[in-house]
């Protein structure tokens, strides 16, 4: 089967890049922050490929670039470098070659993204079905009954009270807004959702709850997901492949048993011992 | 408008129509654009006038780059001709176009300006109507930033304006929007449409006359082309509605003065308390009343 996504070289350097930024930064330079320019490279030289219907899991410390890597393919910033690739049936998307417009559609067809914080996911100044409304519209679904009608079969099977879909998400509990945010990202059945930290901040039985209905939905959609972490448990239940990055890059890869019997590198030794 | 307005004594520096050659030349140019891209919101330079913006600069601006000493200009504001804002405005026409006549006519007037209102007798392909616009754009309301704004318009995103409206159904069952209905023209842009009431908006669709929009203070101009389609947006299960002006037995209120009851009609409160309601359009109503009483006295 033809990996769905294709990620070759992703670089992303903030600042003015000098040729110094690559050589002088990395684990190996213990920064990120090159001390030739002072430009930060967020990511260096990322590549993996993701199967149709698999979870991809990106761990690593804070500031190690994981967020770079799914804002760039979720075209929340622009690369400095690199390319992606996008299958979509039988259509190739180079993802950074596409003008705004192209990217934007895929963005709202095609791609889901939910994020650590609900804020930036969903709008708070209208009802959480209103916020799944918003992306049925823009998928041109332009029926109010069905509207509301997909609106509460998406919130029932993230286990949000339907009674409940009329009211602003801001009263909502931390789990209920994640759920809402996976139920908006699920709206246009995606084959391709990007989750950065969703279960970050929460009680320990909200965020069993939260995986399972993940690991669920995986099942049941065949969606191909890229799981960021800095959790190992998480990594350990939903990937089934892991990169590790640290300062901006890639430090071990492949499948998550095996990194997590038998780490090669040093820090990923480190981290898995840590929370044995 | 200052209503003792006059013009300086040496006439000589004001051209017919006080806006420059230059000035009127830009703006007729705009509004062969604006009518090119039925809806695009076209960007002019807007000049200044001997009154507020936000007094209908953007129409007066229309109107006095476009008029000739042919025309016959009409203005009115809520439908009435002889409010002070309309009254002002005709002066003014009057004063800066020497050879121009004007009128309370709809049928008469080759030119018409207005403000909030679309005449209840039909327009003709050789009439203009100009609208004085207030805010141009009807994604203000979800989208801060004007560049957004700009891309979502081209790529005609209306997504966010439409979940307004979704948002409206759940709350009030009903779309609460009663001026300034959104309205997707020729099938993409959609505009604002000034502060018309819903009862007028189906009157822009296919509309014989060409319809310009002109915003002095955001200084953009738009139109809807003769014959062109104008859609109010709205859900396909959720028809667009107008004010019906029903009583509470359901039967079609009538004009208290002319007694039709197919006109918009404006609410009064009376000074015993209670209330009438009256032809908003002037001309209108005293057409009816002319021709009611003329038939009355051939009776
Ligand atoms: N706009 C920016 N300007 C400068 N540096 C930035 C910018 N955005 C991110 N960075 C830096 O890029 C690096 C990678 O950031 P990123 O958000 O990808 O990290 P992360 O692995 O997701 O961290 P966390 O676990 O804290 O979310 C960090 O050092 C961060 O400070
Ligand atoms: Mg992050
Ligand atoms: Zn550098
Ligand atoms: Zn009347």
């Amino acid at each position: 089967m033809n990996p769905i996504l294709d990620v070759k070289g992703l670089t992303r350097i903030h600042g003015t890049e000098c040729p110094s930024c690559l050589d002088m930064t990395g684990p190996e330079h213990d920064t990120n922050v090159c001390p030739a320019c002072g430009s930060v490279v967020a990511a260096a030289n990322v590549s993996f490929s993701l199967q149709p219907g698999e979870i991809l899991g990106i761990m690593g410390e804070s500031g190690s670039g994981k967020s770079t890597v799914v804002k760039t393919l979720y075209f929340d910033q622009a690369p400095t470098r690199g390319r992606a690739t996008f299958r979509d049936d039988d259509q190739s998307h180079e993802l950074f070659n596409l003008n705004g417009a192209e990217q934007r559609w895929l963005r709202n067809h095609r791609f889901g993204m939910v994020y650590q914080n609900p804020n930036l996911g969903l709008n708070f100044n209208i009802s959480a079905g209103g916020n799944i409304a918003e992306r049925l519209l823009m998928n041109d679904l332009n029926h109010y009954g069905d509207i509301r009608r997909r609106a509460s079969e998406l919130l029932t099977r993230t286990d949000v009270m339907v009674s409940r879909m009329d009211e602003s998400p801001k009263q909502f509990s931390g789990g209920m807004q994640q759920r809402v945010q996976i139920a908006k990202a699920l709206a246009t059945r995606p084959p391709l959702l990007y989750l950065d930290e969703v279960t970050t901040g929460l009680d320990l039985s909200v965020q069993a709850k939260i995986l399972d209905l993940i690991l669920e939905i995986q099942h049941e959609l065949q969606t191909a997901m890229i799981v960021v972490t800095h959790d190992l448990g998480v990594i350990r239940l939903l990937a089934s492949r892991t990169l590790v990055m640290k300062y901006g890059r890639v430090i071990e890869s492949g499948l998550t048993d095996q990194i997590l019997e038998d780490p090669q590198h040093a820090y990923t030794q480190q981290l898995v011992a840590s929370t044995l | 408008m200052n209503p003792n307005y006059r013009l300086p004594n040496s006439q000589d520096s004001y051209g017919f129509g006080f806006l420059d050659e230059f000035a009127k030349r830009e703006i007729r140019r705009v509004i062969l654009k604006a009518i090119s891209i039925p809806g695009y919101q076209t960007p002019y330079a807007s000049r200044e006038m001997p009154m507020g913006r936000g007094f209908g600069t953007g129409g007066l601006q229309l109107t006095l780059s476009m008029i000739g000493p042919d025309d016959t200009l009409k203005v009115i504001d809520q439908g009435s001709d002889d409010s002070v804002n309309a009254v002002n405005l005709r002066k003014f026409a009057e004063l800066t176009c020497p050879e121009v006549s004007t009128t309370e006519s709809t049928t008469e007037a080759s030119l018409i300006q207005t403000r909030h209102r679309v005449p209840e007798i039909p327009l003709r392909e050789n009439q203009v109507l100009n609208f004085q616009v207030p805010y141009p754009d009807p994604l203000v309301i979800v989208e801060p930033s004007e560049a957004k704004r700009k891309i979502m318009h081209g790529e005609g995103d209306y997504a966010r304006l439409l979940t307004k409206l979704y948002e409206d159904l759940v709350k009030f069952d009903e779309i609460t929007i009663s001026h300034r209905y959104p309205t997707r023209i020729n099938g993409h842009y959609v505009i604002d449409p000034s502060p018309i009431p819903r009862y007028d908006v189906p009157r822009l669709n296919q509309s014989k006359a060409l319809l310009l929009f002109g915003a002095g203070r955001e200084k953009k101009i738009y139109a809807v082309p003769p014959y062109t389609n104008a859609d109010p947006l709205v859900f396909d299960d959720v028809p667009f509605r107008t004010e019906n002006f029903y009583d509470a037995d359901g039967q079609r209120r009538a004009c208290a003065r002319c007694g039709c009851t197919d006109s918009f009609l404006d609410e009064l409160n009376l000074e015993d308390g209670s209330k009438a309601w009256q032809c908003s359009d002037t001309d209108y109503c005293n057409r009816q009343l002319a021709s009611t009483e003329a038939g009355e006295v051939t009776q």
